[in-house]
């Protein structure tokens, strides 16, 4: 009887642990940035373009959903209620990278024009301009 | 490519056409589908719009993978088993604002606009139409609208285990703010 009873807590004790397993992997919150992940690739921003400019297809095989660390030189900052964009282009270049940012995850401050920043996110594509999401800043800022 | 020569195509209208084209690099455009079971919303705030003002041509494009979601499982399964975006990166909506000439953009307003025309999701495109807004201030143009859309219309299969939490009608709002480029 005891060791019935045993098994019985046991067994009760796995499912508990199971299903707040499940439920906690089910309902986990998305990240707001990729700050704690590891690059897939770095690149210099007029490469990735220049990618996405070329073979639109190839490109997206290569960058789309990978987590790329850019750098390149900042064209204007935006923000509004919930996110900072930052737009990365070189002046004689007609289209850039646009790189989005959670507002809790960049202090917008020591961004501004002309600056060559290092940006981390992940690639979701080209439009007018290749787009990053979930971004945040990586060091390694030069003057 | 296709891309390349539409962007060609575009610089060379800026150039000639006498009024300036309306762009937005960061409409947002998100969703909500509501069941009993669960409520379900996604942000995409970077979506591309060109609005010709002088024509009322509008377009809009999107990357389905810049859709936020809450929880990320949920981005996971809207991406590899609904939308497949890895095949069908983009959804496109390409149409016209027919009343165009009763709205004047030189004239701070809000102005009800009455758009149709093709939207393209995973590959399927359906016409459109809708009611939605101009709001004119200064040189700030800001579109909106709202409108109902089935998936099931769009060949995106939702099965039965999860066919209680998502909505068979989805509700789309467009909030897009323009410069003159």
């Amino acid at each position: 009887m005891k060791i019935r009873f045993r098994y019985i807590l046991a067994f009760v004790v796995l499912a508990v642990a199971a299903a707040v397993f499940v439920w906690k992997y089910t309902f986990r919150p998305s990240d707001s940035s990729v700050a704690s992940q590891k690059a897939d690739v770095e690149i210099e921003a007029t490469e990735l373009l220049h990618a996405f400019e070329t073979d639109e297809n190839a490109a997206n095989m290569l960058y789309l959903d990978k987590i790329v660390v850019v750098s390149g030189t900042v064209e204007s900052v935006s923000e509004d209620t919930l996110n900072i964009s930052i737009y990365l282009k070189n002046s004689d270049a007609i289209a850039g990278i646009i790189c989005s940012f959670d507002k809790k995850n960049l202090e917008i401050s020591p961004v501004s024009k002309g600056m060559s920043v290092r940006v981390k996110g992940i690639c979701t594509g080209y439009l007018m301009d290749v787009v990053m999401n979930k971004c945040s800043l990586e060091p390694g800022i030069k003057k | 490519m296709k891309t390349k020569l539409f962007l060609l195509a575009l610089i060379t209208t800026f150039q000639l056409a006498p009024a300036q084209k309306l762009v937005s690099k960061n409409g947002h455009i998100w969703f909500y589908s509501h069941t009993p079971m669960e409520d379900i919303e996604a942000h995409n705030r970077q979506a591309v719009s060109i609005l010709d003002p002088g024509t009322g041509d509008l377009v809009f494009n999107l990357l389905v993978k810049s859709f936020e979601f809450k929880v990320a499982l949920m981005q996971e399964h809207f991406n590899e088993n609904y939308m497949e975006s890895d095949k069908y990166p983009k959804s496109a909506f390409k149409g016209k604002i027919a009343n165009n000439s009763a709205i004047d953009y030189k004239k701070d307003g809000v102005y009800p606009a009455e758009v149709s025309g093709d939207l393209t999701i995973h590959n399927v495109t359906q016409p459109v139409t809708t009611k939605g807004t101009i709001e004119v201030r200064g040189a700030a143009v800001t579109a909106k609208a709202k409108f109902i859309l089935k998936p099931s219309d769009y060949d995106i299969a939702i099965p039965a285990v999860v066919e209680n939490k998502i909505a068979k009608e989805v509700e789309v709002t467009v909030d897009a703010v323009y410069a003159a480029n």
